[in-house]
């Protein structure tokens, strides 16, 4: 026979046996009995499972918080136990944050700054290591080549198109402003200039970061709990000497010739929007480029993608290393690896700007 | 009699808020096979931890042959080049062969060619049976294939002192009791120190010389002496209860 529950005025009679599944019928019945104080007859109940249990137990709680009494009938020894057992789990003090409370809350600003101090102090640190072992350490030719080809070669083909579309959209958009007031002819300047102070190494640093700086994350962040890290530590290596330098050299060597390539592609971009938009001459658009670029132009890319490459090899390899636990935290350490990487290029980036202006030949503010 | 090769005094220590370990001291012999045994979270692998430098004490010393392991800057690294992990997961780097992770510890410490280098790994590869599988990535071969050939590396260069890390972890008993096989002739034949952190009754019985028992409640050591000892003269519920556990003793 199914179970069933009788409501009567303020008393409801359970009758059978309840399980999980009839969880929904009795939430409905205790709906409907009204307000006030409540008897709940359980005499004719056979048993009832822990989900039900709880589901009563709640109600119960609920009536009893807004001042009203329930009365329990004819409950099992069994049933009594297991409201014995959640009448002791109530008596147990919330964890300190299970309550949103404002003291949480500014508990929670609190741990999270110290957090990040954490993390900028140690990345700091982490960087200082990474340098001594760069300018200390053995030189490891096949792993600096591994991730030479893994971090350049293989982004090659993303950087070259990317970039390329961004010299279109550029000299499309720029071309198309300028055409409105007859000055077409400044826009391989503009986009020169565009391209090798900003766009080249910044979309460079970026795709790299995302491609190169996660992996590298993700890479030491699986080393880490499969305890290769561990193992390495205790076989007496130089964990930075090991895991970091090819790394930071591999970038060190490679970002230079991509943001070289890069400028080189968005330029072609640019070449080829003027081309097709203004219907201008391949030799009108090279020459007015060349016009506009100095040499240091050139450099200039070179010199800031050193930083970009040595802030996405320490970065990554930093969250890689802080990676604790599980490999959701291997997840974790991934995300944070980009967001920080692009976050230290922007800002160096600015940084660097400052002194750019006082630096490049020919420009005053 | 035998000297102590790793002494440790008052050791305390844990994680974050949470001690672990408080005042704990022993003391390892040259030549000894000592397995920690305990309950879960009683601080074996904890300790374990300690012993290898991987943690810094809160107070109290861990000595390698009487030298602080946090003392001198180079003492950790020295002893480090003397003594050989085997963790629990085997933790073989995934991007090399076996044969090239054996040959690690070779490559970094020593000035040898890399045909001798061959050869010492492969000897070793020898020692666990594992030479068929000298030119296999880790991720190819087995839980305990991944473990034998963690413990060639381990032993590449001849260490005084092999540590384990519950060696017996996700293994099938055969296997398990093959590895137990494996270490006490490494034992026997080298005369290493082994250092075994486990709680399956089986390998303490096969392969220990002394136990020494953590409890997660006192935060120590409630117990040492042989398998035997403790497990028939204890008076101790808690050391009863553990060895109470094997059938047939």
């Amino acid at each position: 026979m199914d179970p069933r529950i009788e409501v009567s005025g303020r008393t409801a009679a359970f009758h059978g046996k309840f399980a999980a599944r009839d969880l929904r019928e009795v939430t409905a019945a205790l709906e409907r009995i009204p307000f006030g104080d409540v008897t709940l007859d359980l005499s004719q109940c056979t048993s009832m499972d822990s989900a039900i249990a709880a589901r009563v137990w709640s109600f119960y709680g609920n009536r009893k918080s807004r001042g009203r009494k329930v009365r329990f009938v004819g409950v099992s020894p069994d049933l009594d136990a297991v409201f014995d057992r959640f009448e002791e789990i109530d008596k147990i003090p919330p964890p300190f944050g299970s309550r949103k409370t404002l003291k949480y809350h500014f508990a929670d600003i609190g741990d999270r700054v110290a957090e990040s101090w954490d993390t900028v102090s140690g990345l700091f640190t982490f960087t200082a290591l990474a340098f001594k072992a760069l300018v200390s350490g053995k030189f490891r030719g096949s792993m600096t080549a591994y991730y030479m080809e893994q971090t350049g070669v293989m982004a090659l083909p993303i950087v070259v198109t990317l970039n390329w579309l961004m010299g279109v959209v550029l000299g499309y958009q720029a071309g198309y402003q300028m055409s409105q007031f007859g000055a077409e002819l400044f826009m391989p300047a503009l986009l020169a200039y565009s391209i090798c102070w900003e766009i080249g190494p910044m979309m460079t640093a970026v795709l790299v970061a995302g491609r190169s700086g996660s992996a590298f994350a993700a890479e030491i962040g699986t080393m880490k709990v499969r305890q290769e890290i561990d193992a390495l530590q205790v076989m007496g290596f130089n964990l930075y000497g090991y895991v970091v330098t090819p790394k930071l050299i591999a970038l060190f060597l490679v970002m230079p010739l991509l943001v070289t390539v890069a400028n080189f592609a968005g330029m072609a971009g640019g070449l080829a929007a003027g081309g097709m938009f203004l219907d201008m001459p391949a030799t009108v658009y090279l020459n007015e480029a060349r016009k506009a670029l100095i040499p240091f132009d050139l450099y200039w890319g070179i010199i800031k993608s050193v930083f970009y490459s040595a802030i996405i090899a320490v970065t990554g390899s930093y969250m890689g290393m802080r990676v604790r636990g599980g490999p959701a935290a291997v997840g974790k350490a991934t995300t944070s690896a980009v967001v920080v990487s692009i976050f230290l290029v922007i800002l160096v980036d600015a940084l660097l700007s400052l002194v750019f202006v006082h630096l490049r030949p020919g420009l005053t503010l | 009699m035998k000297d102590a090769i790793i002494t440790v005094e008052d050791l305390t220590g844990g994680y974050e808020d949470q001690i672990v370990l408080r005042g704990v001291s022993m003391e390892v012999m040259r030549g000894e096979v000592l397995v920690i045994v305990g309950k879960s979270g009683c601080g074996k692998s904890t300790i374990m931890r300690y012993l290898i430098g991987l943690l810094k004490p809160l107070s109290g010393r861990v000595l390698f042959e009487g030298d602080d392991l946090w003392g001198e800057p180079e003492t950790l690294l020295r002893a480090r080049r003397r003594w050989g992990v085997l963790f629990q997961s085997g933790a073989l780097l995934g991007n090399l062969t076996v044969l090239e992770n054996v040959m690690l510890p070779l490559r970094e410490f020593t000035e040898l060619t890399r045909p001798e280098m061959t050869d010492i790994a492969m000897s070793k590869l020898e020692m666990v049976g594992m030479i068929h599988a000298a030119y296999e990535k880790p991720m190819e071969i087995s839980g305990g294939m991944q473990k034998r050939a963690a413990l060639a590396r381990a032993m590449a260069l001849d260490p005084d002192v092999l540590f384990f890390d519950e060696p017996s972890a996700g293994l099938d008993p055969v296997t398990s009791a093959g590895l137990d096989q494996t270490i006490l002739s490494v034992n026997r034949s080298l005369g290493t120190t082994l250092i075994v952190v486990t709680h399956e009754l089986d390998s303490i019985f096969t392969i220990s010389d002394r136990v020494v028992m953590l409890d997660p409640d006192e935060k120590g050591i409630i117990a040492t002496g042989s398998a035997r000892e403790l497990s028939e003269t204890s008076q101790d519920s808690r050391v009863s209860d553990f060895f109470g556990r094997r059938t047939g003793v």
